[in-house]
């Protein structure tokens, strides 16, 4: 694919991709997730211990990205390694992009059929949302970054808002001790954590893209710094508020949060399903940045035409968004694709700029 | 089609084979031969009733001149003023030869700043019809015209489309030349531009665009007058003909050329570095390219203080929120969350829909059908007749539907609220594109309720990041972030702030001087 001006992306479009892309589903949950392994309400300093690993991570891929400025991943990984080797590390990259936008379509529809439309069929909420997406996505990645910055800015502000209304059912005293069980914890947590901060591998994908280039270390760093500080204010929050045992029994720990309280006097009494309204978009925009490098992926690996992909990947999402039995599986699923990453994005990006370097020096 | 193809270039032939026609009229020059020439003439446009032929002898030579003019349309006084003239000169007595003619009649005869000469009959003719006067002389091959049309006008009003309280009481008319000179009046800068064509395969309409020439993008500019090259139709009615034929995509329920009435407004648009349109026969001009922020926006928020003018704005995002937005949540809280609001606000709507028997959307769909005939019949009536239409629809809506149960009385509020948000919206067409959208959203929220109206919000948003008013995103500065030009979106920053002109539009000039 050329670099065509009108493909090009702002410093801040790319910055609201990664942070678009990072916020999702996994925030309703997160809270349970994190503090799953620990037990302790130190969950919030594995928060940030993982978010600093991530940033390094993705210092690591923009660097690499560096070294071949105007190629996506995709394309420069067949040059380091070569065509097949490069073309399996390409379909792996596509597969696990293609798993994640299957599940925040299923992870919407598994929220919205729960809190909003009891008894409509978990087919009939996908169908539109990933028409929708086609539709969006058939504009380029120039349409996904504008829609991203109308939506950005609607989600982060009303989660904060309402995040903040619950204040008054926060108690400091759930999170005391802090550190009361030592470090030990805390770095078994540190994994769980790393993992929610999946996402922001798509730099690999829209460094390209981006009209400045050099700030993309910039990028990177604010891009996971968002999320980081967004994380941790729900962590501290929520724990806060439901105590670590109250977390752990809850499905969707965010969701149980809101209801906890309940402010009288104006248009709305509930926000759970308001906030679940509102997130459904960014639900949505992380699944249509995967979708986008899913099909720009297939389309650079097989060489032909973008727009056949964005038709083509279309019910194979479906199919996928499908295949989970029930939430459970749902989550195992989800755990899993969040381990698959990291292991692909962990090791790929670091090998990969160690023998650029070597075939730098050979040539 | 090759064989209907052959057909009619025969029947072409036969026409001009016939007499009354001379060989390829197009191209006939004019001879010199006052009878050979006038014949000509009189084929060509003679049949019409208000052609008028007046022939007359000039000079010691007697030499026979006829002038043609059409009766009404061309200007008479000018006509008999310069003929009087050229008459009473006589030749200054001399005799004057064919070869001096001509050169004697520009210079001296005809002392007339827009006397063209015309060499062929047909070019000739198709000036007299459209408005000027011609004229033949014995011995000079080629003839003269002079003059334009009459201008039929009215007064410079106060557009009725766009009314504010506070600004010039002024509005474009259905003459070209008059609009220009207004804008040009207004301007008082050598930098503006007017630069003009002549559109139309059949009736070849004037259209002329404006804008300044040291703050335009040329790029936009260039744009511009490429697509309005481009048109190709036969006759140009009104500019939302050449809004049609320029406009990026046609599929779009969005406007994406601005229409005024209103010269200050145009100019503010050309100073913003924006490039207006004119067309003759039309007060409309029209602005490109549009964002959809500036359909929001009016004149009149830049001559209040600023307080006035950010909260008027802002209070005008609200009502395109409401108006688009309003009938879809009702019916998603009512038929689907009745659980998100307040338990006493349930009960005293379903209490007040105790008795209608049809589910909320066939409820709203009543109401906003009905309330667009209205307004409907209300537009194209006489304004007397009109306003009672108002009377009687609103006594029907009001009253009659609730107490016969077909509407509840939370329903009428609803469709009131929608209707004069909708109306609020300065723009008559963005107007009418968010109460079409409206219905969409209406029918997703039926379905989806809440979770319908977010995947409307996110339709729609979809495809205004796409939409593109020459070249120009439609949702910019809001997406594409253009944070310079936030001073003056939502809100209206004071004047000495704004010293830059809006970034979006990457004008030559950035800074306002």
């Amino acid at each position: 694919m050329n670099r065509l001006p009108a493909d090009r992306i702002s410093t801040s479009q790319t910055t609201i991709i990664l942070i678009n892309m990072m916020l999702a589903a996994g925030i309703l949950t997160l809270p349970r997730v994190a503090t799953e392994k620990m037990m302790t309400p130190d969950a919030w300093i594995a928060v940030i211990v993982g978010g600093l690993i991530s940033m390094v991570i993705a210092l690591i891929m923009v660097k690499l990205c560096e070294q071949y400025p105007d190629k996506t991943f995709y394309q420069y990984n067949q040059v380091i390694v070569g065509k097949t080797l490069g073309s399996i590390i390409s379909l792996a990259v596509v597969f696990y992009f293609l798993l994640l936008a299957a599940l925040e379509v299923r992870v919407m529809a598994e929220t919205t059929g729960l809190f909003l439309l009891q008894g409509t069929p978990i087919w009939a909420i996908i169908m539109p949302f990933i028409w929708i997406g086609l539709y969006l996505t058939l504009g380029g990645i120039n349409a996904v970054a504008r829609l991203l910055e109308i939506i950005f800015p609607i989600t982060v502000l009303f989660f904060i808002v309402v995040v903040f209304l619950g204040l008054k059912i926060f108690e400091l005293d759930n999170l005391r001790p802090v550190l009361g069980m030592g470090i030990k914890p805390i770095i078994d947590g540190v994994p769980a954590t790393a993992l929610s901060y999946s996402g922001y591998e798509i730099i690999l994908i829209i460094y390209m893209f981006m009209q400045n280039q050099e700030k993309a270390k910039k990028v990177v760093l604010i891009g996971i710094g968002v999320p980081l500080i967004f994380y941790t204010l729900t962590l501290v929050v929520i724990v806060g508020a439901l105590s670590v045992e109250g977390v752990l029994s809850q499905t969707w720990p965010v969701l149980t949060f809101i209801r906890g309280y309940e402010i009288t006097g104006l248009f709305f009494e509930r926000f759970d399903s308001l906030l679940l309204v509102i997130w459904i978009m960014e639900i949505f925009s992380t699944f249509i940045v995967s979708y986008f490098a899913v099909a720009m992926g297939l389309a650079q690996v097989f060489k032909k035409d973008t727009k056949i992909f964005y038709w083509g990947v279309l019910p194979v999402v479906y199919l996928i968004a499908m295949t989970p039995k029930n939430i459970n599986s749902l989550f195992a699923f989800g755990g899993w694709i969040s381990k698959f990453g990291f292991v692909l994005f962990g090791t790929i990006p670091g090998l990969l700029l160690l023998l650029s370097y070597i075939r730098r020096k050979n040539t | 089609m090759r064989w209907r193809g052959r057909k009619s270039s025969k029947r072409v032939q036969n026409e001009s084979l016939q007499p009354h026609a001379a060989a390829n009229p197009d191209h006939q020059p004019i001879s010199g031969s006052i009878l050979a020439d006038l014949a000509a003439v009189k084929e060509s446009i003679g049949h019409n009733s208000d052609v008028r032929f007046r022939e007359y002898r000039f000079g010691p030579d007697k030499i026979p001149i006829v002038v043609v003019y059409v009766a009404g349309l061309s200007d008479k006084e000018l006509i008999n003023d310069y003929i009087v003239n050229m008459l009473l000169m006589d030749g200054d007595g001399r005799h004057i030869n064919n070869h001096e003619l001509r050169d004697y009649l520009f210079d001296r005869a005809m002392p007339i700043c827009e006397l063209k000469e015309a060499s062929t009959i047909n070019s000739f003719t198709s000036s007299v019809m459209t408005g000027a006067a011609g004229l033949l002389v014995e011995g000079v091959a080629g003839g003269f015209t002079f003059g334009e049309s009459q201008v039929l006008k009215r007064n410079m009003e106060e557009p009725p489309s766009e009314s504010m309280v506070r600004g010039p009481r002024i509005g474009f008319i259905e003459s070209l030349s008059h609009n220009t000179a207004l804008l040009r009046r207004l301007a008082k800068t050598d930098s503006l531009a007017i630069t003009s064509y002549q559109i139309g395969d059949r009736a070849k309409k004037e259209v002329a665009i404006a804008y300044i020439s040291d703050i335009v993008d040329p790029k936009l500019l260039e744009e511009v007058k490429r697509r309005i090259t481009r048109i190709k139709i036969d006759a140009l009615q009104e500019s939302g003909y050449i809004e049609q034929l320029i406009e990026d995509d046609f599929l779009s329920p969005f406007p994406q050329v601005q229409n005024t009435e209103r010269p200050d407004r145009v100019l503010a648009a050309v100073l913003e570095g924006r490039v207006a349109i004119f067309l003759d026969g039309t007060p409309f001009a029209l602005i490109a390219p549009v964002t959809f922020n500036m359909l929001l926006q009016t004149p009149e928020d830049y001559y209040e203080r600023w307080m006035i003018g950010s909260l008027i704005r802002m209070l005008r995002y609200l009502t395109a929120f409401i108006s688009l937005f309003t009938p879809a949540v009702y019916i998603s809280f009512v038929s689907f969350h009745q659980g998100l609001i307040p338990t006493k606000l349930v009960f005293s709507i379903a209490a007040s829909r105790e008795g209608v028997p049809f589910p909320p959307l066939i409820e709203v769909l009543i109401m906003e059908v009905s309330i667009e005939i209205l307004r409907e019949a209300g537009l194209r009536l006489p304004k007397a007749i009109g306003q009672s239409i108002g009377i009687v629809g609103g006594l029907i809506i009001g009253e009659a539907a609730v107490q016969a149960g077909i509407v509840s009385p939370i329903m009428v509020i609803v469709v009131a609220v929608t209707a004069i948000t909708s109306f609020s919206i300065p723009q008559y067409n963005a107007g009418i594109a968010l109460r079409m959208l409206r219905f969409i959203a209406m029918f997703f929220a039926a379905v989806f309720g809440l979770y319908g109206v977010i995947l409307f919000f996110l339709l729609l948003g979809a495809h205004l990041v796409k939409l593109k008013s020459f070249g120009m995103p439609y949702l910019s500065p809001v997406s594409p972030y253009r944070v310079k030009d936030w001073l003056d979106m939502i809100i209206r920053a004071p004047l000495f702030l704004m010293k830059k002109r809006p970034d979006q539009l990457q004008t030559k000039d950035q800074t306002r001087k």
